[in-house]
């Protein structure tokens, strides 16, 4: 037991586990060109061990791809550091006031690791676009896609069943029991290109039934899920559906926007189906007033953008006018509103929403360690100005 | 000190023509109000890589805004002078020219090869990586010409030199031919018969205008009324359609043009006092003459070549002590450092910004915090090392900002939305490039420390040298963390989220990583002396990677794209540090230290 404390505790420990970080971090830096931002970070920051591999693109590829590179992912490696923080603290406990410097430091270091791990699971984001004009009272989880059976047979309110995309594997029952439907999925794509049959008569997989899939006879071409920034994975799928054990039909559905809406009836409701980015519904609208895209003046650099927005929440009896602007986001029932982007022609913004409960852990971690290097400075300081009295008394 | 002088006498005591004035006037060019003196520099050293202008006939030189001048006013003689800049063999050999060691080509050798130039351009892909060297090096040109095509109409609307004698009287005939073209459209339109010839002089000039309205960006023609954008000539001769006014400075500039083609330098020098009369308040003259002299004294290039001079005086020093040289070093070095002071201090009264707004200032503001450290390094060390320690960074990245300007890019630029926040540019970047400055610092040292073990140097001075390594990763850890969780903060502000793994935040990370472990391995009894040392040169390997390295991979937020020869620099610089430390590490037969 003493073994593995004095182990555990050893500051040789802290800096294999350290440079063990440092790789992890370069490595997964350069997979980034591959993969992007989001990818490496499941893969090689919150995953536990992680394997990068000579990319065939570089210089002697083909001879040194089989070069694999074991890495201690994120997970792993924080949750060591940890305890060999921990550990030495336990093993090398001096209550001195010398190292009070240090431990805030450390202290301050262990909140902002955990906050992290928080954060990681705690932080939702969402992309929320607002056309001119219109009242939006949900934002789109990019990351997730969502299957919906909308129940439009009321005028007054429509009633969204969503089932979420870790359902929607090839071959799963999904019971509604409810509307007596059960959703069987024949196929889902994570991407794919869909194409009307007269413009491709080869290839391509047919199995729609019903719906725009049949109407239009459409094709899919499965792909590869993409990467790239400035390219989206446009994720499909062939449900069939079955109330009360009749099969009504197989549909074709689409995360492209352009799939216009597909309705069907079954035993006296009507009903609408598709395949979206997941929506997070928010018990208020916002509304776009209007955006302002300012460039400086004889240039297209931009100056600054900003959404002017009308919040009305019915409950709350709120209705007023805010301007979301770079470096200035709105903050509202437990989300933030950030200025993102817009859509063209100037008739559009997109918010970035974040909803973080935990954000203020980052906050205490920064400041904690911020004031253990001050506290730590000035100890320093003062030890060295006293040995050098303390010398300049010996002299004499 | 008299070379510093020389620099900044103005060209008026050259002269009897009114140079200086014309260095003056303002044009306004992405979103900016900058003199022709800044415009002339710009495109130069975009097309020719120096802001110079070398006349084959005896070697004669032409700066800058002699060119321009030339450009704006009398291009058939500009079209001779050969300011192309062409390195690539492959793009010399698509216009029938062969590799003779001639680096700068004329307008008249490439005019007759543009088809061939746009045709090849149609076929570069958009994606940077995609790109060969033949595509990058003929996109350059492509751009050169372009710069050089819309500088041709900067002042006027002419397109042939013929043109540029009868502007005024092009301009009168114009405005006349404006009202007799209404009705004869409107004639035309209700079916009558009309007179071609009325429609067709005026479409013609028409077209011309509405060309040069959207295809030259730079802007002397100040707005009328209360606006901000400025235009062109052509933009303005269009818009009296509408307002039925022309804004007298379009004649101003059509007379000062004729005046200096016609060789009439009393007119030229009285037009140069009517446009500043007439653009008025609608610029700041302070900031414009200003900037002329800023533009003049080329300070970064005047404290590159001193802290030259001091570094040679340093290294003097060390090999014949008996020269008592060091002192003077010193002395060189706080006038380069007040120079490049004076320098940092106009680009922020200038852009009324923070020191460092784009990797070009970065550059120099890294160089100027490292002299600065050198500085106090010195004072309390005595050895020469802080001067030669802060005259060797302060020239390497005073060579490196020079690169950077190489692309012509307005380096006093706007800044765009996402970066626009004084107080985060105020703290976060200039916290983390002090951080760079400290780990640069703490590199080179260590460096010394490297050869001084091969050149048998005393233990003292690698003593000295081990305790100064520690104060400057001591100080490069403080401002990296530090720096970091301001951007973290910053970003958390902005967009929600305080970290993104954005490369340029992992690699800011890194060095922070790196200096914990280099303190904790000291600390851990891991490594003594050498070994500390070795790490603090691996130290500028991580830093450049995070300087540079990050921006090369073209992901995320903060990547600037491919800088093609930027890589191989980078990795040369690379491959010589690690040579230096498992030369000294490894092979070197030294006691252990």
């Amino acid at each position: 037991m003493h073994k593995l404390l004095n182990a555990f505790s050893s500051i040789k420990l802290t800096v294999v586990l350290l440079m063990a970080a440092l790789l992890l971090v370069f490595f997964g830096t350069l997979d980034q060109v591959n993969y992007g931002i989001y990818e490496v970070q499941k893969k090689y920051f919150q995953s536990l061990i992680a394997f990068w591999s000579y990319p065939t693109e570089w210089p002697g590829g083909n001879f040194l791809k089989h070069l694999i590179i074991p890495l201690l992912s994120g997970g792993l490696l924080g949750a060591l550091l940890l305890l060999n923080l921990i550990c030495a603290h336990f093993k090398y406990f001096v209550l001195s006031w010398k190292k009070i410097g240090i431990a805030l430091i450390h202290v301050g270091i262990v909140v902002l690791l955990v906050g992290g791990y928080l954060i990681g699971y705690f932080q939702e984001e969402f992309q929320m676009w607002l056309p001119e004009g219109k009242r939006v009272n949900f934002a789109k989880n990019i990351r997730k896609n969502e299957l919906v059976i909308i129940d439009k047979t009321d005028p007054n309110y429509d009633t969204v069943w969503s089932i979420p995309e870790n359902l929607l594997k090839k071959d799963k029952v999904i019971s509604l029991p409810a509307l007596g439907i059960e959703v069987l999925m024949d196929d889902y794509y994570e991407n794919a290109v869909i194409v009307r049959r007269i413009d491709y008569p080869q290839g391509g997989i047919a199995k729609a039934t019903q719906g725009s899939g049949s109407k239009v006879d459409l094709v899919v071409f499965p792909k590869a899920k993409t990467y790239k920034s400035n390219e989206d994975s446009e994720a499909a799928a062939y449900v069939t559906l079955k109330h009360r054990g009749e099969v009504l039909g197989t549909w074709l559905v689409s995360e492209d926007e352009r799939f216009p809406p597909q309705r069907l009836d079954a035993g006296n409701h009507q009903y609408e189906i598709a395949l979206r980015p997941e929506r997070q519904y928010f018990l208020f609208y916002l509304e776009l007033i209007d955006f302002k895209y300012e460039k400086y003046p004889g240039s297209e650099i931009p100056k600054s953008f900003s959404s002017e927005v009308r919040i009305l929440n019915e409950q709350a009896k709120t209705d007023r006018n805010v301007l979301i602007y770079m470096n200035h986001p709105l903050r509202y029932e437990g989300y933030t509103f950030y200025q993102a982007n817009f859509g063209p022609e100037e008739t559009s913004s997109m918010l970035q929403v974040v909803k973080n409960s935990v954000w203020f852990v980052p906050y205490v971690g920064v400041w904690l360690t911020g004031v253990g290097l001050v506290v730590h400075f000035c100890v320093q300081l003062y030890v060295y100005v006293r040995r050098k009295k303390e010398k300049l008394n010996h002299a004499f | 000190m008299g070379w510093v002088g020389y620099r900044i006498l103005p060209t008026r005591y050259l002269t009897k023509l009114d140079v200086a004035g014309f260095t003056e006037l303002p044009v306004q060019v992405n979103g900016r109000i900058l003199p022709m003196e800044s415009l002339a520099r710009n495109s130069l050293m975009l097309i020719s890589g120096r802001q110079m202008v070398y006349l084959p006939e005896g070697k004669q030189k032409l700066a800058a805004i002699g060119w321009l001048m030339h450009l704006t006013m009398q291009p058939e003689l500009a079209a001779q002078y050969p300011i192309f800049r062409i390195d690539n063999a492959e793009v010399l050999s698509l216009m029938g020219v062969k590799a003779d060691g001639r680096k700068y080509f004329s307008f008249n050798e490439l005019k007759a090869h543009i088809p061939a130039i746009e045709e090849e351009r149609k076929k570069i892909p958009a994606e940077t990586a995609l790109r060969s060297v033949f595509q990058n090096q003929l996109g350059c040109l492509y751009n050169a010409l372009d710069i050089y095509s819309q500088l041709l109409n900067l002042l006027h609307t002419g397109t042939k030199p013929s043109e540029l004698s009868e502007l005024e009287l092009e301009y009168a005939n114009w405005l006349v031919s404006i009202q007799p073209a209404r009705e004869a459209l409107r004639k035309w339109v209700s079916g009558e018969k009309v007179d071609q010839e009325v429609f067709q002089g005026f479409f013609d000039l028409g077209d011309k205008y509405g060309w040069i309205s959207n295809n030259v960006y730079f802007a002397v023609i100040p707005p009328i009324e209360r606006q901000d954008k400025w235009g062109n000539a052509g933009f303005a001769l269009l818009n009296v359609m509408e307002t039925g006014k022309l804004n007298p400075v379009v004649v101003d500039y059509a007379r000062l043009v004729t005046s200096f083609r016609e060789g009439n330098i009393t007119t030229f020098n009285a037009m140069i006092k009517v446009i500043q009369d007439a653009i008025g308040n609608k610029a700041q003259w302070k900031k414009l003459k200003f900037e002329v002299f800023f533009d003049q004294l080329e300070p970064f290039y005047v404290s590159t070549v001193i802290y030259l001079l001091s570094f040679i005086l340093v290294a003097i020093s060390w090999l014949v002590p008996s020269w008592n040289l060091q002192r003077a070093a010193y002395w060189v070095l706080i006038v380069g450092f007040v120079v490049h002071s004076f320098g940092l201090g106009s680009r922020m009264y200038l852009q009324g910004r923070p020191p460092v707004t784009n990797l070009y200032a970065s550059a120099i503001f890294i160089g100027w915090v490292g002299v600065l450290i050198g500085l106090l390094l010195e004072r309390l060390a005595k050895h020469g090392l802080g001067t030669a320690v802060a005259a060797i960074l302060g020239f390497a990245t005073l060579i490196i900002a020079h690169n950077l300007g190489l692309s012509g890019e307005d380096q006093l630029g706007v800044i765009r939305a996402v970066l626009d926040s004084n107080f985060w540019l105020s703290t976060h970047v200039i916290v983390i490039t002090m951080g760079y400055s400290g780990m640069f610092l703490g590199g080179i040292l260590a460096i010394i420390y490297c050869l001084g073990l091969w050149f048998n140097v005393g233990k003292s001075k690698r003593e000295t040298l081990h305790s100064m390594v520690y104060g400057t990763t001591c100080f490069s850890i403080l401002f990296s963390f530090v720096g970091t969780m301001l951007g973290g903060i910053w970003a958390d502000q902005s967009w929600g989220r305080f970290w993104g793994w954005d490369p340029k935040e992992n690699g800011a990370l890194i060095i922070v990583l790196w200096c914990a472990i280099m303190l904790h391995a000291k600390w851990g009894k891991l490594v003594y002396e050498r070994g500390f040392m070795l790490m603090a040169v691996f130290g500028n390997v991580v830093t450049s990677w995070s300087w540079f390295g990050t921006n090369m991979l073209g992901v995320g937020l903060h990547s600037y794209g491919f800088m093609e020869k930027g890589f191989w620099v980078l990795l040369a610089f690379i491959v010589s540090q690690v040579i230096i430390i498992v030369g000294t590490g490894f092979l070197g037969n030294f006691k252990k230290t």
